[in-house]
């Protein structure tokens, strides 16, 4: 697989082609694309996401090639020794600008709330940038939405989709899920399940990726849209998904004090911006009106349990953890901690378990 | 019989080369139709993701996914066939109880108007008048001139081996791997200037030198005969009355390059040609001129039908590739090219039928027989599939650099009479129209492109003075509407748009809409990713030019759907 922000090799002949008149330096397999984005060249793209095998479907990221009829697209083209590239000229930029007005006269909106994931605002972006809410072109919409996936995670907002396939991409090459596929041909074309039926019926696993990669919005998260309404600003505080054992990196979002969605960290070490149902879409209980919110007890006469205050409630545990460990020795105590614990927790559970009751009989739910 | 079971026709196709196709035409056959069940068969068969096999499968216009799909009659509704009265065959199987469907032209504009109806091709105006017959062969040449694909054609017999035998065929392959090598044979192609004839006119010499030397294999030969450009007909002809001159040719190209197997990838709509392939294929098999040690010697090629299911994006090379690999049908990026990665990412030829079809002829009577078959400096013939407004429509086979009025007027009598030609396409659609005095070119590339079109495969239509240039060009950007793949987006918006602005949508000033047009066939031309969506843009760019006043009208007249209606 390609990456992006490779770096020029050191060993053996060092290989130059001209970038905008510029000699520059690449390692063999790079495209063109990638050696341009190492030297910010800021090349239009709404097809491409690093993490994935390009494709060359939106034709923005074309650049003229001394030597070629046509322009060709950078994401696909290998850079080659002595290649010369421009990568913006007068007749790009014109072009480009039509791509992008011929783009957004097949959507219904152009302009979706942020809160739709992580690349749904790409599209809105490069209409400013060039300038191209101009509403030629106008016509017919493509895509066909479906209301009737009453699934709780996936907005699938058709008519909105640009077909740039980079859901049905990430689903197959980052998830290996192959849930989703392309049917009909042309302006007919549809994202689609097996049969055209409902996620929950296909293969997916709700794991979210489709919805982040969607340059439009077409695709939304419907737990954080669920939230769009909540007050404040939003914040993001990266930190690591708690649920397994990958230490998938993940970006909360919250407005004041509430949580209001996740993003995946697409620099996360471990994931790459994959994540799954879990740490994408299950952060509900952190708010939920059920959560306990003070300790309870066991009533000694009733056997039943009744609201406590922390002092007791701990002394209580202590005691009869003391007593247990005094009668049967400290191998009878096995502690297990909550993978929706913070992580701090878990390790102040393991250290208790350890240090103070002596024993390695610790485990965490989360241990995938 | 009983109907093959699920499992029996995985077990026929399973480990067969690119089974992916015959085992959806199998259960497709058997059934009508293609069923959630078979699909949910076929792709556990094959080990395909069940939403991929599910939207490749809707990629293809003749699989049906309804119950009794295989059933409805097909109706052809390209240029041709809408001026021949397609509307009127529709209404007439309507009323025959039928429930026709419009298809993409099939490839008999010879023939006007073409029915797919199960496995068989009718032509005929109205529903009882529907008749299926063999491809109609060509019409001499005048003056008797000189041809390379076609000489042999006419003779009686000459579609079994026997006859093609008694015609001197096989001779080139028995010479070439007996007492040539595969070099000495590329040699030849290479000095007879023949490039390619399915229209990118690529040096086949060139071609063949280079799977030659690429390194890896198994190598590949594929006959490209997915013919699906409207208004070429050439290969059907080709392959029904001569299939062992395209077999011959398969097996040098595979002595030439050192590959071991082959596909004819042959479009759905010629099912009858799929019989007379495997026929000849059997009987060359029969005759040790097929399969394992060829001629005696250690040669060694498998060659193996494989039909494509409607899709005219599948005659594009790596889209073809694609579809014979069982993957959606989209092109693939290029570089690299098929000749290093092709068919399993490994070393292929992709030769056009014509192509493939020319090579033995050249082998037996050398490279300069070839190229004097030309006119002027031009090599070698091509074939011209011609219909419309003409009093012969048909496959000729003309020298290259011959006048396109002397092919016209002198070769297929000239429009009918009392009328005059308003405007030709050029390959097929894809070169747009040709008009008043550019209709003086001369039948080859560089006196072609001068005009701003090109040759191509040779598909050429005739419109006269009567015929409406708006409505045409309409019927043909739908034509590309409908088989743009969806894969990139100048094409996938573009050829809607246009047919839209066609359609009278759009702006309604002239000069906006003309703006608007020409904005995006200049991006289409320019950025899109393969030759349908750089093509498809010159039917608007030569109507535009050549017919301004109509396109003025159109956008202000009442043939448009604008404002208050104009007159004149």
């Amino acid at each position: 697989m390609m990456k992006r922000n490779g770096t020029p090799a050191t060993n053996g002949a060092r290989l130059t082609m001209t970038l905008d008149g510029e000699k520059v330096a690449f390692t063999r397999g790079e495209t063109v694309y990638e050696v341009a984005e190492r030297h910010r060249k800021e090349i239009p793209t709404l097809c491409y996401d690093p993490r994935l095998e390009p494709f060359g479907g939106c034709r923005l990221c074309v650049v003229e090639l001394e030597g070629a009829r046509n322009p060709v697209a950078s994401c696909t083209t290998e850079a080659q020794p002595g290649m010369v590239v421009r990568t913006r000229s007068a007749a790009l930029e014109v072009q480009r600008r039509i791509l992008m007005e011929m783009v957004a006269s097949e959507n219904r909106d152009t302009d979706v709330d942020p809160m739709h994931g992580y690349a749904s605002q790409e599209m809105a972006d490069l209409l400013d940038r060039y300038d191209a809410r101009s509403g030629r072109f106008e016509g017919a919409h493509s895509g066909t939405s479906r209301p009737d996936d009453d699934n709780p995670f996936i907005k699938r907002d058709y008519e909105n989709c640009i077909s740039c396939y980079r859901c049905v991409r990430v689903c197959a090459e980052q998830e290996g899920d192959y849930a989703i596929s392309v049917m009909n041909r042309g302006f007919d074309t549809q994202i689609t399940t097996e049969f055209g039926g409902l996620l929950k019926d296909s293969a997916c696993t709700f794991c979210g990726q489709c919805i982040q990669t969607c340059p439009t919005g077409a695709l939304g998260d419907l737990k954080a849209l669920a939230n769009r309404e909540v007050p404040g600003e939003t914040e993001t505080t990266r930190t690591i998904c708690p649920y397994c054992g990958v230490g998938c990196s993940v970006d909360v979002m919250t407005r004041g004090e509430k949580i209001v969605g996740v993003l995946p960290a697409m620099d996360g070490p471990a994931n790459e911006g994959s994540l799954c149902v879990k740490g994408q879409f299950a952060f509900d209980f952190v708010h939920h009106p059920d959560r306990l919110s003070t300790p309870f007890v066991r009533d000694d006469d009733s056997g039943k349990l009744r609201p406590a205050s922390w002092d007791e409630a701990l002394d209580r545990a202590a005691g009869k953890l003391r007593k247990v460990v005094k009668e049967h020795g400290r191998r009878s105590v096995y502690g297990i901690a909550s993978g929706r614990a913070p992580h701090e927790a878990a390790y102040m559970m393991q250290r208790f378990i350890r240090a103070g009751l002596g024993t390695n009989h610790i485990d965490n739910c989360s241990r995938a | 019989m009983p109907q093959a079971t699920n499992d029996e026709l995985l077990a026929r196709w399973k480990n067969e080369p690119a089974p992916l196709l015959p085992l959806l035409h199998a259960f497709h056959q058997r059934d009508g139709y293609l069923s959630e069940d078979a699909l949910r068969a076929i792709a556990k068969g094959l080990r395909i993701p069940i939403a991929d096999l599910f939207g490749t499968v809707t990629f293809y216009h003749h699989f049906s996914r309804d119950e009794a799909g295989l059933d409805r009659p097909r109706v052809c509704t390209g240029p041709v066939c809408s001026m021949r009265g397609a509307e009127v065959l529709v209404a007439s199987l309507r009323a025959a109880g039928h429930d026709p469907q419009p298809m993409p032209c099939p490839g008999r504009c010879d023939q006007p108007v073409p029915v797919i109806h199960g496995g068989t091709v009718l032509t005929g105006r109205t529903a009882s008048t529907l008749v299926s017959g063999p491809s109609p062969l060509p019409p001499a040449p005048p003056g008797g001139i000189e041809e390379c694909v076609f000489a042999g054609i006419r003779n009686p017999g000459r579609a079994g081996l026997a006859g093609y035998r008694n015609d001197g065929g096989y001779e080139a392959l028995t010479r070439a791997v007996t007492g040539m090598t595969p070099g000495e044979v590329i040699d030849v192609i290479d000095a007879s200037g023949l490039a390619g004839r399915g229209g990118a006119g690529f040096p086949t010499g060139r071609k063949w030198r280079a799977v030659a030397d690429a390194p890896g294999g198994p190598k590949t030969i594929v006959s490209n005969a997915d013919e699906g450009e409207p208004g070429c007909f050439k290969d059907r002809l080709l392959m029904d009355h001569d299939p062992h001159g395209m077999i011959e040719g398969m097996a040098l190209a595979a002595y030439a390059t050192g590959a071991v197997r082959g596909f004819i990838y042959l479009r759905y709509e010629y099912p009858e040609t799929v019989d007379i392939l495997e026929g000849a294929i059997a009987e060359a098999e029969a005759a040790g001129l097929l399969g394992d040690g060829i001629l005696g010697t250690d040669f060694a090629f498998d060659l193996r039908v494989r039909r494509g299911a409607g899709a005219y994006i599948c005659g594009e090379e790596t889209s073809l590739l694609n579809s014979l690999e069982g993957k959606h049908p989209f092109p693939r990026n290029r570089p690299p090219f098929p000749v290093t990665h092709g068919y399993e990412n490994l070393p292929t030829v992709v030769n056009n039928v014509e192509t493939l079809a020319s090579a033995p002829p050249i082998l037996v009577h050398g490279a300069e027989w070839y190229r004097g078959l030309g006119r002027g400096d031009h090599a070698g013939t091509k074939v011209i599939s011609l219909s419309g407004d003409i009093a012969r429509p048909g496959n000729y086979e003309v020298p290259i650099g011959l006048p396109l009025a002397e092919l016209l007027h002198d070769w297929a009598g000239g429009p009918p009479s009392g009328r005059t030609i308003q405007a030709v396409t050029m390959a097929g659609l894809s070169g747009g129209f040709l008009a008043g005095a550019d209709l003086d070119v001369t039948l080859d590339e560089p006196s072609i492109r001068s005009k701003g079109s090109f040759l191509g495969a040779g598909g050429i239509m005739v419109f006269d003075d009567s015929r409406d240039m708006i409505r045409v060009t309409r019927e043909s950007m739908e034509f590309f509407a409908e088989e743009s793949c969806g894969k990139c987006f100048p094409c996938r918006i573009g050829t809607q748009r246009l047919v839209e602005r066609l359609e009278g949508d759009g702006p309604d000033t002239v000069e906006a809409w003309v703006d608007e047009v020409t904005d995006l066939n200049q991006v289409m031309m320019k950025t899109s990713a393969c030759g349908l969506g750089q093509a498809a843009p010159l039917l608007t760019e030569s109507l535009i030019r050549y017919f301004p006043e109509r396109v003025r009208e159109h956008v202000a007249g009442p043939g448009g759907s604008h404002g208050p209606a104009m007159k004149g």
